[in-house]
Parts: structure tokens; sequence; C-alpha cells
């Protein structure tokens, strides 16, 4: 195999995929949870952020399936309208990372050198740095909200994509069709986008789909501390954090936005368990 | 090559590190909104009492005469006098740092133990449901808050039930792993997670590779399959993973500190962020940074000794 | 002649020790966050502020309506007619923790030491003295000019007396050093109050321990305190700090969040205290006539900031945020406890139409864009703003939110980049002119950030400073209050209480309405 993009006979490998209970409910879970945040109003049963001085804190009944919140707000509302904040959290804190990560790790891993050299001390310095730390400051410097806080996440998130890439990148220049690449004379663009990079990018993209589930929990941590979403938005973590003195009266304003949480999470980790053996080469 | 010489080396790759740390952390807190004048003073000081404040902690001075004073002194040993806690940064650093510590690896070697036997259990009925049920429950504790969680075991393990106590973090040792064991817990749940899977997957790594087919294969026992190969790649893997996330780990405790009352580095972090106690965040931060490159260090070594194929390089 | 208040003797020492009074035992108290040095005049944050009059006694002692003063050390007082001469006879045998007595000598050194601009950030509240001198137990402070509010500064915190002996004898070099010193040592040092520190952990707890050779008796007829000792542990989460209290692994907690208050006290094994305070909870509105990027503020018309406060509804406030724990300010400057306080209530009633017609008046029109910059992490704040984006929006404001911490609201509120942000206040000496001066007083904080100025206010606010009739005085007050209730400088909201809930065990704590922690006649029972 001169010419070796490494392609999966598709059709198979997706039946064989989709037989993996798994994997369907991964697939299931994100699929809903996508649809939930891309139409929230099609889904929730109240306006958010109305808010009824009159019914604070109702327990769950028919008319508020998951009760209602502080302000009297339909708490199923405000659950259904977060996965608009928490889907776009899990994809923006995470895809520009993954982007500059998976290209700087590319060409660090193919060029090696000096530029390898330095890239080694910034790794160093960045995870050697408390990450919570450089993010809450970050978000401090540039202000609290959604947007600062994926800078903040990106800014020392791409590290560890490119760590991975590199050290992927640099396992298949040994490989057969990488000399062969070069001994054919591509052009080293070619070598590096074509050849290397599709075989070298499924271990980043099964790393990519648990980073989600951490984004979503980072994000909340965050909104808890009150650097992430800003009200009235509603978002997982603020959520929890205004239900967490009722835990033993009114324990549904935090056990639903937890129970939101942990299903994400367990989607996306369904998801990637999957990718990763819908991907992995044959060998 | 000797390892005394790659010992060596490694710390001279740190110096450029350190300095790269130093100057993040320098340049960072000064571009925070607000400084420690202001911090100190309050909101009721006049302008001329911050000016004052600001003077007599140097804060007017040139930024780089500030950072080579930084550099210097800290090349010194010396890590300047905390605004905040009115002493030596060194000497609160030295109150605090044993308490965390101790939590984290006190959570790690919860995780362990909860993760070891189960990532087996899981690996040798991989695909059978054995190993969905512990994967789910996992999964489940990979995706819970820290904040939620931990006061959910406070509100029924401590305060309901009485089982452990809702504060403090004991004396002698025997009491301290009563005190923190509830925090500890709370971090191994999620630790623990990543452990397991990352076990679970080296397990199965092992079992299906051609030399463990082919003894096998040979009839030789499990038993001894199981101790000779899977033991050792599994404890490589996880010695890897936890030398890697210990970074993540220590500042992980900074949420768990502040909803267990426990006070540790994370939580005197995030008091000095507040404060905009400069000395004091600069301190800490190379507090863990240090001891991140030497867990690495420690790692790298621990894997050589285990793993004849990794040479040190 | 000279005015003349004489001492009263302490009534308790009259009364038969009928009943045996609980005495010993150890009080443990969780607080929100912890103090970090407790001197009178470094204490420059509220729990350092709270706790000095436990390891420290000041001359004079506030009422406890806190609208007068009572003998303290100092068993009896005057005030000369001319008004610049205070006069005191100091009470014989008062020892020292350390058991040394206590002479003119340290009162000498503890008010100049507070009065000095370059050791104390209060120094500023004693600028009236001139000199202080003392002859055997007569001390005499002679003022510049007439101060109404001497007594209350010989009552409050920064004049508290410390031991010269014991604080020259410390380590150190500087004032500071030498304080920080004497706290770090943990012993009974250089206080008279009724506990000495006996045990520090810095951000984790503090002990306090009974002083033995306090003044005060108890109704026993013994020495107060009645407690052996204090224990503090710091709980800085709400939620955990209930659920130790529950536990019962202390025996009081502090700062409880008002949406707790009904729960714990429905609890028969909590005693849910909500001591009145001083505390007003308000917004300051940027007056100035342009924002800090150079864009029209308009929040400069005073009729956009009446609307403001018209369309602003405090009881709905109140019962989202405090949950009913707490009233509308009925005075715009200070809250009801404080001396002089009128009561212009219902201030800024909820009218909805009224604030529509006065922001039409200003021209000010639909989408007008307006930040309000919360405490991050507060969930009061958060549920301030949710409310009020509600209430506004049918004013044509837009209201966004903007989170951030302490540090950043302090240098906002400084450099005016702002349009209205959250804010507290709570009174640390027992006059108005403290709260006065900040929130309307230009040249002491730009009227608490907002930049408003008014020159008939500044006349009176100056004027009142020297003016010795009470009731002269209290009229300027008066026409102050007027003057800042019409210009609507802040948004404002409303007074709480101090919420501690006690376990069943504690009796005798008291929260003043300044917010200091009072152990001395608390007992508790095993």
């Amino acid at each position: 195999m001169s010419d070796a993009v490494f392609t999966p006979s598709p059709p198979s490998r997706i039946r064989l995929a989709l037989r993996k209970p798994g994997f369907v409910a991964g697939l299931l879970i994100i699929g809903f949870s996508l649809m939930l945040a891309l139409f929230p109003g099609g889904f929730a049963p109240y306006d958010p952020n109305a808010i009824d001085y009159l019914a604070v804190r109702q327990p769950p009944s028919w008319a508020h399936p998951f009760g209602t919140d502080l302000l009297g707000r339909d708490s199923l509302s405000r659950v259904i309208w977060a996965y608009q904040v928490n889907m776009q959290m899990a994809v923006l804190a995470t895809v520009f990372a993954l982007v500059i990560g998976v290209v700087v790790g590319a060409l660090v891993g193919y060029y090696r050198g000096i530029a390898d050299l330095i890239f080694g001390r910034v790794v160093d310095a960045v995870i050697t740095f408390p990450f919570l730390v450089l993010v809450i400051a970050v978000v401090a410097v540039l202000g609290p909200g959604l947007v600062n806080m994926y800078i903040a996440i990106t800014l020392v998130g791409w590290v560890y994509y490119a760590r991975l890439m590199r050290a992927e990148v640099i396992a298949q220049m040994g490989n057969d069709y990488a000399a062969a690449g070069i001994v054919m004379g591509y052009s080293d663009r070619r070598i590096i986008f074509r050849h290397l990079l599709p075989n070298a990018i499924t271990p980043v993209i099964v790393y990519w789909m648990t980073d989600m589930a951490l984004a979503i929990l980072l994000g909340s941590s965050l909104g808890y501390l009150g650097l992430g979403a800003q009200p009235p938005q509603s978002e997982w973590g603020v959520l929890i954090a205004e239900g967490r003195n009722f835990i033993s009266t009114a324990w549904w304003l935090s056990l639903m936005p937890g129970i939101a949480i942990v299903l994400t999470g367990l989607g996306f980790s369904l998801l990637g368990d999957g990718l990763a053996d819908l991907l992995r080469p044959r060998g | 090559m000797s390892s005394l010489f790659y010992i060596l080396k490694r710390f001279l790759m740190m110096i450029p590190t350190f300095f790269l740390v130093m100057i993040i952390i320098f340049l960072l807190v000064r571009l925070l909104p607000g400084d420690p004048a202001i911090a100190m003073a309050g909101d009721r000081a006049s302008d001329a009492d911050i000016q004052a404040i600001r003077e007599r902690l140097g804060l007017t001075e040139p930024m780089l005469v500030q950072f080579w004073l930084f550099l210097t002194n800290t090349v010194q040993g010396d890590l300047g006098r905390s605004i905040l806690m009115r002493t030596d940064v060194i000497d609160v650093i030295a109150d605090r740092l044993p308490i965390t510590v101790f939590l984290t690896v006190y959570s790690v070697a919860l995780s362990l133990l909860i993760a070891g036997p189960l990532a087996f259990v899981a690996a040798l009925n991989r695909g059978r449901w054995p190993d969905a049920v512990i994967r789910t429950v996992f999964q489940i504790g990979l995706s819970m808050p820290v904040f939620y969680i931990g006061l959910v075991l406070l509100t029924f393990l401590a305060a309901q039930l009485r089982l452990f106590p809702v504060g403090g973090y004991g004396d002698t040792f025997g009491d301290r792993l009563y005190h923190l064991f509830l925090p500890s817990i709370t971090v191994a749940l999620y630790t623990s997670a990543i452990i397991m899977r990352n076990l679970r997957s080296a397990i199965i790594e092992v079992l299906d590779a051609e030399y463990v087919q082919f003894a096998r294969a040979k009839g030789l026992p499990p038993r001894l399959i199981l101790g000779r190969h899977v033991l050792r790649n599994a404890l490589i893997s996880t010695v890897t993973l936890l030398g890697l996330s210990i970074g993540n780990l220590m500042s992980g405790t900074l949420v768990t500190e502040t909803v267990f009352a426990v006070p540790g580095m994370g939580r005197l972090m995030l008091e000095a962020i507040f404060a905009r106690d400069y000395p004091l965040i600069q301190g800490l931060t190379l507090t863990f940074a240090v001891l991140v490159s030497f867990v690495f260090l420690m790692t790298d070594l621990f894997q050589s000794r285990l793993d004849p194929r990794m040479r040190l390089q | 002649m000279m005015k003349t208040v004489l001492g009263v003797t302490v009534a308790a020492t009259l009364a038969l020790p009928a009943l045996a009074q609980e005495r010993g035992g150890t009080l443990n108290f969780a607080r929100y966050d912890g103090s970090r040095l407790i001197d009178p005049i470094y204490a420059d944050r509220n729990p350092d502020i709270w706790m000095v009059g436990s390891l420290f006694d000041t001359l004079l002692r506030g009422s406890a309506d806190g609208n007068s003063v009572e003998p303290g050390l100092a068993e009896s007082f005057s005030v000369s007619d001319d008004g610049k001469t205070v006069s005191m006879t100091l009470r014989e045998g008062v020892l020292f923790a350390d058991g040394s007595a206590m002479s003119g000598d340290d009162v000498v050194f503890s008010l100049d030491r507070a009065r000095n601009p370059d050791l104390s950030p209060w120094a500023g509240l004693l600028g009236s003295i001139d000199t202080v001198s003392a002859d055997g137990t007569a001390i005499t402070i002679a003022l510049k000019s007439p101060d109404p509010t001497i007594l209350s500064m010989l009552a409050t915190f920064n004049t508290a007396i410390v031991s010269k002996a014991a604080f020259e004898a410390a380590t150190g070099e500087t004032d500071q050093d030498k304080s920080a010193a004497i706290f770090a040592a943990k012993t009974a040092g250089v206080g008279s109050g009724p506990f000495y520190l006996c045990g520090f952990e810095q951000g984790a707890s503090m002990d306090f321990c009974a002083n033995e050779n306090y003044w005060r008796m108890g109704a026993d007829g013994e020495p107060l305190p009645y407690l052996d000792g204090v224990h503090f542990e710091i709980i800085p989460d709400d939620a955990t700090r209930i659920l130790s209290l529950q536990a019962g692994e202390v025996d009081a907690a502090e700062f409880i969040p008002f949406s707790r208050v009904s729960e714990l006290d429905a609890d028969p094994n909590i005693d849910m205290q909500l001591y009145p305070s001083t505390r007003i909870i308000y917004s300051p509105i940027n007056t100035r006539e342009t924002r800090a990027d150079g864009s029209p503020n308009p929040l400069a018309d005073a009729r956009v900031r009446q609307a403001l406060n018209y369309g602003t509804n405090k009881e709905a406030l109140i019962g989202l945020v405090l949950h009913g724990a707490g009233q509308p300010m009925s005075s715009p400057l200070m809250a009801k406890a404080t001396q002089y306080a009128d009561d212009l209530s219902p201030l800024y009633a909820y009218d909805m139409e009224k604030a529509k017609a006065l922001m039409s008046e200003a021209g000010v029109g639909e989408g007008t864009q307006i930040t309000f910059t919360t405490l991050a992490g507060s969930a009061d704040d958060a549920t301030i703003f949710a409310a009020l984006q509600q209430m506004w929006a049918p004013l044509g404001i837009d209201l966004e939110v903007e989170q951030v911490d302490g540090a950043t609201r302090g240098a906002k509120n400084r450099s005016g980049e702002f349009d209205i942000h959250t804010y507290g206040w709570v009174n640390d000496v027992n006059d108005p002119s403290q709260v006065v001066g900040w929130l309307g007083h230009t040249p002491t904080a730009k009227a608490v950030g907002t930049g408003w100025e008014n020159a008939e206010f500044n006349t009176l606010f100056d004027g009142a400073a020297a003016e010795m009739d009470p009731e002269a005085r209290k009229d300027m007050f008066a026409k102050m209050q007027a003057l800042y209730a019409d210009a609507a400088p802040l948004l404002f909201m409303y007074e709480t209480p101090f919420a501690v809930a006690l376990g069943n065990a504690v009796e005798g704590y008291v929260q003043t309405p300044l917010g200091n922690n009072i152990f001395e006649e608390a007992t508790v029972s095993r």
C-alpha cells in the first residue's frame, strides 16, 4: 500500500457499530440533546425566565414536572433551555482547541527540531500550571461570560490535543506509507494533511468526546463560581448552585440539572467508545 | 546513559519551564482588574491612601524592576510577604501544603482501591453485563459536579446519618483519615472513573497482544499470565496517567476544599486571587509547578524501571 | 458648669444570685470568613473589626439601642460647655489579660496610636483630637474644634485600649510588625477584653480563652465571661456551615442565607436569631454626564434614577431575596437603627405609572441599555438582577448583567466604570456621620462612587461635623436625607438583619447592630 489513505469500508463498519447497544445509546442521547439545544422553545412548556413571586420552590407536579425554582420559574423549562448553553459549551470550549492542537501537533511532530523543543517547554509550562487557576485568572482578566470562558479554556486546552497529535504523528512517521510518501517526493503539506493526519487523528477524536463532557463539567464549575454563564441564562452548573442550599428541602432544584449533566456526559462517553471501535484501523 | 545524567538533564530543562511559568503568572496577576492596594485598603479608603499602599508594596516601580525582584528573590528562596496574611508566603504555604498533599494522596489511594479490582472484572468480562454496569456507574461518577456530589454526601452521610464529621481536618493521622474521608471520596469518585477506563483498556490491550495469546495457546495458567504481563502493563499505564493528571488533581481540590471547609492550597489560591495578593498567587503557582514537575520526573523514573523497553532519553 | 454623666453601677452586681449561673464550657462558632489580624487600629475587614471588642475594651460602651454611650473602662465622662474638652476618670483596678494594671499611660499610648494617620486607616475619624493627656486616673482629651461624634468614637473599636508595656515589648521594628507578633504569640497579651486570643490557624480556626482578670461582673457576682472560651471554625460555604450546626459539630453558625431562615426557624433544635442591624443593601447609580467610555449616560438625569426607584417593587424583592426577613429602606442614607434616621417611608413606593411618566418626561426611550454589575457567585445578586431585569422591562430598559469579583467591583466603583452595581454597608460607628459621608459627601468618596455632587448637601455635612446642639444637628441630617432622597443617586433597596442560627444550648450571645460579635454574657449548657 503506497498511497494508503486509511479508508474503512464504511457500510460494514457502521452496521457493525450500530449493533453495539452502547454506541446506539450514545448516539440517541447526544442526538436528542442536540435537538433540545437547537429547538429548546419547541420542548420547554414555559418561558424559562418568567418569574412568579407567588409560586416559588413548588415541588414537582403535573403543571411543573420538575417543580419551580427560587423565583417561581419552571425548572423543567430552565433545564431544557440550559441544553442550549451547555451543548454550546461542549462544542465551543473544545473545538478551537482541537483544531489548533491538531495543526500544531502535526506540524511539530513532522518537523521536530527547534520548534519541537520550544513546544516541549510550552507544554511543560502549561501542564505544570494549575489548570483551574489559569482559567479563573484568564476569565477574571477578560471579564466573566461564556465567550471569555471559551477563550480561557482554549488557551489552555489546545496543548493537550497538540501533545496527543504530536505523539501520534511521530508514531505514524515510522510507518511505511509516510516513508513512501517522502520517497515519492510528495509535498510536506500533502504528507502531513493527506496522509499522516487522517491516520493519526483517531485517538484525538476519541479524546475530544471525553473532553466535551469535561468541558460541560468545567463550565458548570465556573458557573458555580459565577464566572461562566451569566444570569438569567440558565446553565446546569448555575442551576445546581442555586439549588444547593435546598438539597434536603427542595431536592428537585439541584437533582434535575444534575441528571442532565450526567446523562449528557454518559452520551459523549458512549459515543467516544463507539467511535474508537469504529475508527480503529483493522490490523 | 546513566540515570543520574538523565536527572541532571531534566533539571536543566525545568529551568526554562519555570521561567515561563513565572512570566505568565507575573503578567497574568497584573492584568487582573483592581490591585492589591485597592483590595487591601477596602472600599472606603481614599485614593491617596491607596497610592501610599501601592508605594509601600513597591507596585509603583516599573514592571521590569518588579519582575527582576521577583526573579532574584525567588532564586534565593524568598517568595515575599503575603499581603493578605501579613506573613511570609513560604510560611503560609508550609501551613497549607501538607493538607492538600494529604487530600490528594488519600483520594488517589481510594481511587486505586476502587478502580483497580473493578477494572479487572470489567476487562475480563469485556462486552458482557458486568462490564457494562461497571462502566456506566463510573461514567456517572465522572459526570457529577464535585460541588454537588460533595454536598449530597455531607447532607446524608454526615449531617443526617452522622457517619462522618461535616467540618475540620483532624490533628493525628488516624483522625485525619476519618475527617478527610468525605472530601477524598468525592474527588475519588471522579479520579477512579478515569483510572478505571484507562486500566480497563490497558488490560484489554495486553490480553489481546500476540505474546499473551501465544502464552495462552501454550497453556500457561491464566493466573500467571495475569500476574506477569497484565499487572505490569496495568501498573505502567496507571502510573503514567496519575503522573500526568497530578496537576489537575491538585488544582481540582480548589472546589472540594471550599465545599468541605478544608483549609488547603486550593482554597488559599481562590482567596489570594480575590484579594489580588500578588506574592501569594505567584508563590502558590510556583509551588504547584515545582510539585508537578517533581511528580513528572518520578513518573518517568518509575516507568523506566518497570518497562525496560522505555529507555530514558 | 459641666454637663456630667455619671457612671452607672452595673445593675447586675446588685442582683442576688438566686439562680445558679451557667458557667464554663467552650462555645463552637462557625464563621463565614476568618480574622487575619485583630488589632484596634489595623482591623479593616468586618471579620476583624467585629472581634476587636472581645479582646479589647473601649473607654465607653455603646448603649443597647446604639443611640447613646455608657461608661466602659472610663467610669465617668463629661464634655466641657465649649465642646472642646473631654474629661474622663478611669475605672480603678482594671487589669489587662496578662495581669498587669491598666493606667492612664496606656490610654494616651492607645489613642495616640489610633489617631496616627501613618498607622491607622481609621485615623481620620479622630481628626478633631488635639492632645490626649493623663494624670493618674484622670484623662483629658483636648479637641481642636468641637466634635459631636467624639463620645461615639471613644466607644468604637479603633479607640480600644492596648497595654503600652506589652506592646512595646513585642518583637519587631515597626508598629505593624509588633502588632503581628503579638497576634501570632497567642498569649494573654495586650488587651483587657473579656477574652484573649489563645489559638489561631490561618484560614481554619481561632480560639478565644476567658480573661480571668476581666472587670465586668456577671449576674452571679463573679467576673464575666461565663464561658471558658470560644472556638471558631471557618466554613465559607453556606450550606456546609448549616450542616455543621445541624450535625451538632458547632453551637452557632453566622450569616445564614435568608432563603433558609424559615426552614431553620421550624427546626426544634435550632434557635434562629435575626439581630437588628445597621446593614443596608443598595445600588449606587453612576450620575456622571458621560459613561467611562465617553457615551452619554441616561442615568445622569435624576428623573431616570427616580423612575428606576419607583419601578422597583421592593416588597417583591424582599420576598424573593430575603424571604421576608427584611424591610425596605426608610431613610435614603442609613438604616432605621442609626441615630437621626428619618422615616421617609414609603421611600419610592412601587408605582409603575409614575415611573413610566418620569421616563417619558426624561425622554429616555425603548431599548435603553443599562449594565448591572453584580458580585460573581452571589445567589442574592443573581436573584436581584433577574428580578430587576423583569421589573424594569416595562420602562423600556434592557438590563444586562456583568458579574465580577469584589476587587474588580471596588476598582470599578473608584474609576466610575459602571452603570449600577450592588453594594452594602454596615455602620462601624454609632453615629450617622460615617455612613452619610460615605454615601453622599462628594469629597469623602465621590458619593459612594456615583459622582453625585450637591453643594448644599456638602455644606450641610461639613456644618453637622461641628454642630454640638443635637437638635440642630438632627435638623441638618434631616435636610440631607430629603435632598438625597430626591436626587436618588442610589437604587434604594432594603435593610437586612444579621441572621445567626444557634443551637438550643446557647444563651446570651448577641450580635450588635454594628455587627460586633458579643460573647461576654453567652453561655452554653452541655
